[in-house]
């Protein structure tokens, strides 16, 4: 009895085995098809049904969990990746015209901000998941430009009114090397006078005071004199790291530029960023309609 | 030795040297009467170092070599109809003659001959002779020298209006293309020298990267942006689609070779009307001069 039970429960296991296999051919004969007749959209629904059916919203969509065979081709991302980078960086071209992309390895992407002279890479494009993980610290910066532009301040304003400051200074220690001088020799004769004083014991302490003023001025003298005399090196060196200040500026100004050229506001940027899966599904689904209506 | 012998030997050394003073002279109504192109610059090779003194003749007023070049040059203008702007400044005088320019106001030029070559020549102003060019008319050279153009035109004459400059400029350029086209001169253009690609190469062979990216923000600041170049370089797209680059036209090589070249329709700018036209651009070549500096003939000007 037990037995016959037993049989006829797994009796259906080929069954069920040959439709499962079927499905997953299926799936993979259908991924396949959907590469060579270039439907990316076909493409990004079949490696994430649920997402796709959540966010798309289209009528096939029940809120019911599809299905997911992507880990039959989930040692092809590399590749999958460097398929559909293909539509998706034209679509970018238009959409980011300020993003240039860069494979460095099969399907991926460096994001780099601009074109212009040492531009700044700016992150990696994701085109499986159709995402920008911009760098966490490149972000930062242009986040804190936006902000600090909207008080009318840079980034870097305070770092290069310092070091504009300190060139300030040390150029007018080194002017003022003939004062010093002269306040030196001042010195020298009012020292010698000071040994010459043969004080009466109660004013020796008075005289004492004196001399170590004297030496301690000296000394606060000469320790000017010494960085004034490297004084030009320091300058030089300023000059570089606020040279290099201003060209960070530089950049984050082309790169507000751009952004607000082409999406109005960072924040329009960073809102379209949220939706970008959507809007290139969405994108790829009216192009595919556009062609099947030719 | 019979005074008959005597006296022969002292008539034909008189004639002598009157014959050489009579070859000069035909030589010299050549130089500053012929209309004639080719028996100009044989005139002016021949007076060059022509040794006009003899033992028994000599002729107490003499044009220098110098001022043969000169004489040469201003002729050469007139024939080709372009001396309106060139003036020789004090044919009052023999010996030394000096040329103006009436754009540059009261500035002086003359030639001085070159140490090294007695058929050379340099062409520049009387105050601090600056060599602007070399001019052989022997060997058929006339070469520009790069650095010191720019410290004369962009540096010592900043006050003067960039116009002015120019129109000075245009005429050594367009006496220089005569030479080239109806004398066969071989002419060295180097800053000025208009023709897209030409690569004004750079001193320093490499640039450090804070050359460049001074050039970026200076040009930021005055509404240009320095694009990367895939070549490694950079470029610039500056008024009415002039694009400066500047690369490393040895960029597989272990020896850079930085240097710059301008592209523009007119073919009509050149790397020193840049310096002028743009003072951002200027300003950067200044501040970094050592590195920049735009090699000229080492020999012939070193």
């Amino acid at each position: 009895m037990e037995r016959q039970m037993e049989t006829d429960q797994f009796s259906q296991n080929d069954t069920l085995l040959s439709k499962a296999l079927k499905e997953k051919v299926q799936y993979l004969n259908d991924l396949n098809d959907s590469v060579k007749n270039g439907d990316d959209l076909r493409i990004y629904q079949l490696m994430d049904p649920n997402r796709y059916a959540n966010e798309l919203a289209t009528d096939q969509a029940t809120g019911d969990t599809q299905v997911d065979y992507f880990g039959l081709a989930s040692d092809l991302t590399a590749e999958l990746s460097h398929h559909l980078s293909n539509k998706l960086i034209d679509y970018l071209g238009v959409t980011y015209p300020f993003f240039y992309y860069h494979e460095y390895e099969l399907g991926k992407f460096q994001v780099y901000f601009g074109n212009w002279w040492d531009h700044r890479m700016f992150g990696e494009l994701d085109p499986i998941n159709i995402r920008f993980n911009f760098d966490d610290n490149e972000y930062h910066i242009l986040a804190q430009s936006f902000q600090l532009e909207a008080e009318n301040r840079r980034v870097n304003d305070a770092a290069m009114q310092k070091l504009g400051d300190e060139n300030e200074r040390i150029t007018k220690l080194i002017n003022e090397q003939d004062q010093r001088d002269r306040r030196k020799e001042e010195i020298r004769q009012q020292l010698k006078e000071n040994q010459e004083k043969s004080p009466m014991p109660w004013e020796a302490g008075k005289v004492k005071e004196e001399r170590q003023r004297l030496n301690d001025e000296m000394l606060k003298l000469t320790q000017v004199d010494e960085e004034a005399a490297s004084g030009r090196s320091t300058i030089k060196q300023n000059e570089n790291k606020i040279l290099a200040l201003s060209k960070e500026e530089t950049i984050l100004s082309l790169e507000k530029q751009n952004i607000r050229a082409t999406f109005g506001s960072f924040e329009a940027f960073i809102e379209n960023n949220n939706q970008l899966y959507v809007k290139y599904l969405q994108n790829l689904a009216q192009e595919s309609q556009v062609s099947d209506g030719e | 030795m019979t005074t008959a012998e005597l006296l022969a030997n002292y008539s034909d050394s008189i004639q002598q040297g009157l014959d050489n003073g009579a070859q000069y002279l035909k030589a010299f109504h050549a130089l500053s009467e012929t209309d004639d192109n080719q028996s100009l610059l044989s005139a002016a090779v021949a007076l060059t170092n022509f040794g006009l003194n003899t033992e028994f003749v000599t002729f107490p007023h003499q044009f220098s070599d110098e001022d043969v070049q000169l004489i040469f040059f201003s002729r050469l203008l007139s024939l080709s109809g372009i001396n309106s702007n060139f003036q020789i400044s004090n044919p009052q005088r023999v010996q030394k003659l000096l040329c103006r320019f009436d754009s540059l106001g009261d500035q002086t030029f003359t030639f001085t001959k070159s140490s090294k070559n007695a058929d050379g020549f340099f062409f520049g102003p009387t105050f601090n002779n600056r060599p602007l060019f070399y001019l052989n008319l022997k060997n058929k050279e006339l070469m520009f020298h790069g650095s010191s153009l720019i410290q004369y035109f962009v540096v010592d004459l900043a006050e003067l209006e960039v116009n002015a400059i120019k129109d000075t400029l245009r005429l050594l350029t367009r006496a220089a293309a005569i030479l080239k086209e109806k004398f066969g001169f071989k002419i060295d253009f180097n800053v000025l020298d208009s023709v897209n690609g030409e690569f004004y190469q750079f001193a320093a062979g490499s640039l450090s990267e804070n050359v460049m990216d001074e050039l970026f923000v200076k040009s930021a600041e005055n509404h240009f942006v320095l694009m990367a170049e895939d070549n490694g370089g950079a470029s610039l797209t500056l008024d009415n689609g002039t694009k400066m680059t500047v690369y490393d036209a040895d960029s597989n090589n272990s020896r850079p070779r930085w240097g710059a070249t301008i592209h523009d329709d007119q073919q009509s700018e050149n790397w020193l009307y840049l310096l002028l036209d743009y003072p951002f651009i200027k300003k950067w070549y200044l501040n970094n001069q050592k590195q920049l500096e735009i090699l000229s003939n080492q020999f012939v000007f070193g």
